[in-house]
């Protein structure tokens, strides 16, 4: 039975290592994405005018309040929708379904937008006014100041609640599977089914889960130690 | 683009007949992860090192992977056995629903231990010695003074435990069980209107969210220290006791 | 008439790994004495006093509370715990201990903070225990506060209400932790005040301390500790004025 996960030629090792490393890459583009909605979002909610807080509150209330899987569907089907009615222009035919990774990238990235808004948005709060005003004093413009004092600072704090949101999304990750894309989660009911094993390939996809999760623990961890190392308290 | 009330009528009529199902499989699953996240804390820091490191484990493995291939490892793997399937147990294992619930609870657990560690752990030692130097120990001490102050420490973690076991629900329409989710995704299958039946099925998990977050703000409320709304007053009371006393 | 010491203290010792923090400390208190110990940080006296109501237990020595002799013995890992779990439960209310941090317990109001010993270790009936704190709580000056919580207090309240917390368990000695230390300087006096009226009714107490307006003025003995050992000890009197010890007499001045 151990030769099923091996790599020899009735093995599937190789496909579900394969598929780790897809849910590596689409958790990262998730994550990516994330960041961009997250900051903006973040700038909106910390923003003077009304409206933009009241549609930042918007954002991450509801898109940390509604299942991810929703989310999903709404990519999934209205996302293809989209490109076969663009690909309808063009000329053409019939429906065009969106790559899945995009799919997977962009929905699990808009939720986790949603929690790294708040990881931003609490970073930035906890940004030493003294130091900011110490800049301000000295006469350093608006764009130093911010790629000087206030981004070091906000990545020293965000980070450990960035950690937190990537073991998040990498376990939402799996989620994608419903797309059809090929990452650990699909892979390993794929090899459960087509081989009958189910709790040897679900297992051992949960193995590499808990592989992925606790390399990302030391990772980050680490980081954390480098980053605040110029700083006394923790 | 014109709005289809009709469409969007029937959609949350449908929707809201899975409602009981979500709602069962969140408070089912919310109950037994409770119950058991507290067996598994009380391992945790409990003397006895097997358990302590079984405690560990346990937490560690439904912390670290996804809730979804969990689910799938419970329900399609115990079907593989057939010593599983001649049990007793069977007919509640063959069960989505049930199957579902257990998967939920498993993993909720595992996340709700440690954030009944963490209220544990924030209890301010000087009231625990207070205690003990006023005789409490044992059991006493945990009731009257480390298990009031914990609770009230990690009742905001635990209410974000809560609200993304709502969510989590979802996941059990991939194990075939007709939630809310569920038949939301079959809808949009079946006619694709995707955007009229995510925003239907959206609009009825922010209205859980939000009865589910303002009954938590409401306990959190409740059990914190406020100032008293009315000065006591000292009248003859107090007289009293000073001559008794 | 001599009568029996209500706390007796022969030979503690106590190391916490490598450092030696009492080398050998004995002490009695007879009712009513009210002693002062002093010392730099460092000289073991908040760690003699946990001593004492065993929140640390010594290595060595004998510790005798009304006559009655705690049991110690041997436990895990070499180290010396209390032979009878039963036994401390029973004496730590004998002996009142009134921390540098209070240590209110910040879910109960200050009423529930002052009943909850007698209540559910002592097992007195509710109503007189309520009836009990009201006077103490009138007697530290806190009464209006009954319905407060401890977070809503200043300092200084709250220690006043950890002393009414500490006088409604009954004990024959109460132990006073640095009691002043973590006040803020405007508020340390209306705890002194409270110490002081415990003190003029004839409490027994051994007060940790560094206010040398109370060690003189209101105690009846004043030790010096000095690296684990008691180095002097006497009336305010012999060890203030007289000034027998020299390394006290530094200690004073550095201090004052």
């Amino acid at each position: 039975m151990i030769d099923l996960i091996g790599f020899g030629a009735k093995g599937w090792g190789s496909v579900l290592l394969m598929a780790a490393l897809m849910t590596v890459l689409v958790t990262l583009a998730a994550l990516l994405v994330g960041a961009v909605l997250g900051a903006l979002v973040a700038a909106a909610k910390l923003h003077p005018s009304g409206l933009l807080r009241a549609l930042g509150d918007g954002y991450t209330t509801v898109f940390r309040g509604i299942p991810e899987l929703l989310v999903i569907y709404l990519f999934f089907y209205g996302g293809s929708a989209l490109v076969s009615s663009v690909g309808g222009l063009f000329g053409a035919e019939g429906f065009i379904s969106m790559p899945a990774f995009l799919v997977g990238a962009l929905a699990v990235g808009v939720v986790s937008g949603a929690y790294q808004a708040e990881v931003y948005r609490g970073a930035f709060q906890a940004v030493s006014r003294s130091e900011l005003e110490a800049a301000k004093a000295i006469g350093m413009p608006l764009m130093l100041r911010f790629r000087r004092i206030v981004a070091p600072q906000i990545l020293r704090f965000a980070l450990p609640g960035i950690g937190g949101v990537w073991q998040i999304t990498l376990k939402d990750s799996a989620l994608i599977s419903v797309t059809g894309l090929v990452e650990l989660m699909r892979a390993s009911r794929v090899a459960a089914a087509s081989t009958g094993q189910f709790v040897l390939f679900f297992m051992t996809g949960c193995a590499l889960y808990l592989v992925l999760t606790g390399i990302s623990n030391l990772v980050f961890s680490r980081a954390e130690l480098r980053v605040g190392r110029t700083f006394r308290r923790s | 683009m014109s709005v289809d009330i009709a469409f969007v009528g029937d959609t949350l009529l449908q929707l809201l007949r899975a409602l009981p199902t979500t709602l069962l499989l969140f408070a089912a699953s919310v109950a037994i992860g409770t119950l058991l996240a507290l067996l598994l804390v009380w391992m945790r820091v409990c003397e006895v090192a097997v358990l302590r490191h079984l405690a560990r484990s346990y937490i560690f493995l439904f912390r670290g992977s996804p809730l979804l291939i969990q689910m799938f490892l419970l329900y399609y793997g115990l079907s593989q056995f057939p010593e599983v399937r001649q049990s007793p147990f069977w007919p509640v294992l063959r069960d989505p629903l049930s199957c579902a619930v257990i998967a939920l609870a498993l993993c909720t657990a595992g996340y709700m231990a440690e954030i009944f560690r963490g209220g544990l752990l924030a209890v301010p030692p000087q009231q625990i010695e207070a205690a003990r130097a006023a005789g409490m120990s044992g059991g006493l001490l945990a009731r009257r003074i480390i298990i009031p102050i914990a609770l009230r420490s990690c009742l905001p973690a635990y209410s974000t435990e809560i609200i993304l076991m709502m969510k989590a629900t979802s996941l059990a329409s991939l194990v075939t069980v007709y939630e809310v989710s569920g038949v939301a995704q079959r809808i949009i299958a079946e006619t694709y209107r995707t955007l009229e039946v995510f925003l239907c099925a959206a609009l009825i998990y922010l209205v859980l969210n939000f009865l589910i977050v303002r009954t938590l703000a409401w306990v959190e409320q409740r059990l914190s220290p406020r100032q008293p709304v009315t000065a006591s007053p000292t009248t003859k009371k107090y007289a009293l006791s000073v001559r008794r006393g | 008439m001599t009568t029996d010491p209500v706390l007796q203290v022969k030979h503690i010792r106590k190391s916490f790994g490598n450092l030696e923090v009492l080398k050998g400390i004995s002490l009695d208190a007879h009712e009513g004495d009210v002693v002062s110990i002093l010392g730099a940080s460092g000289s073991g006296k908040s760690t003699f006093l946990r001593c004492i109501n065993l929140l640390e237990v010594p290595d060595a020595g004998e510790i005798h509370v009304a006559g009655e002799q705690v049991a110690f013995k041997r436990g895990r890992h070499q180290l010396m715990v209390p032979a009878n779990r039963r036994q401390v439960d029973r004496m730590r209310p004998e002996l009142g201990m009134v921390f540098q941090s209070f240590g209110l317990w910040s879910h109960m109001t200050v009423l529930q903070n002052v009943i909850e010993g007698p209540v559910h270790v002592q097992k007195r009936p509710r109503a007189e225990c309520i009836d009990e704190a009201e006077a103490l709580l009138e007697k530290v000056g806190m009464a209006d506060k009954r319905d407060h919580y401890p977070a809503f207090l200043s300092g200084g309240q709250q220690q006043r209400v950890a002393i009414a917390r500490t006088l409604a368990m009954r004990p024959r000695v109460i132990l006073f932790d640095e009691p002043t230390s973590a006040l803020d300087p405007e508020l340390v006096g209306e705890v002194l005040k409270v110490m002081r009226s415990l003190a003029e009714e004839g409490r027994t107490m051994l007060v940790v301390t560094h206010e040398m307006g109370f060690a003189r003025n209101v105690s009846n003995r004043v030790v010096f500790m000095n690296q684990g050992l008691i180095e002097a000890q006497g009336t305010p009197q012999e060890m203030f004025n007289e000034q027998h010890c020299e390394r006290f007499s530094r200690f004073i001045l550095s201090h004052a």
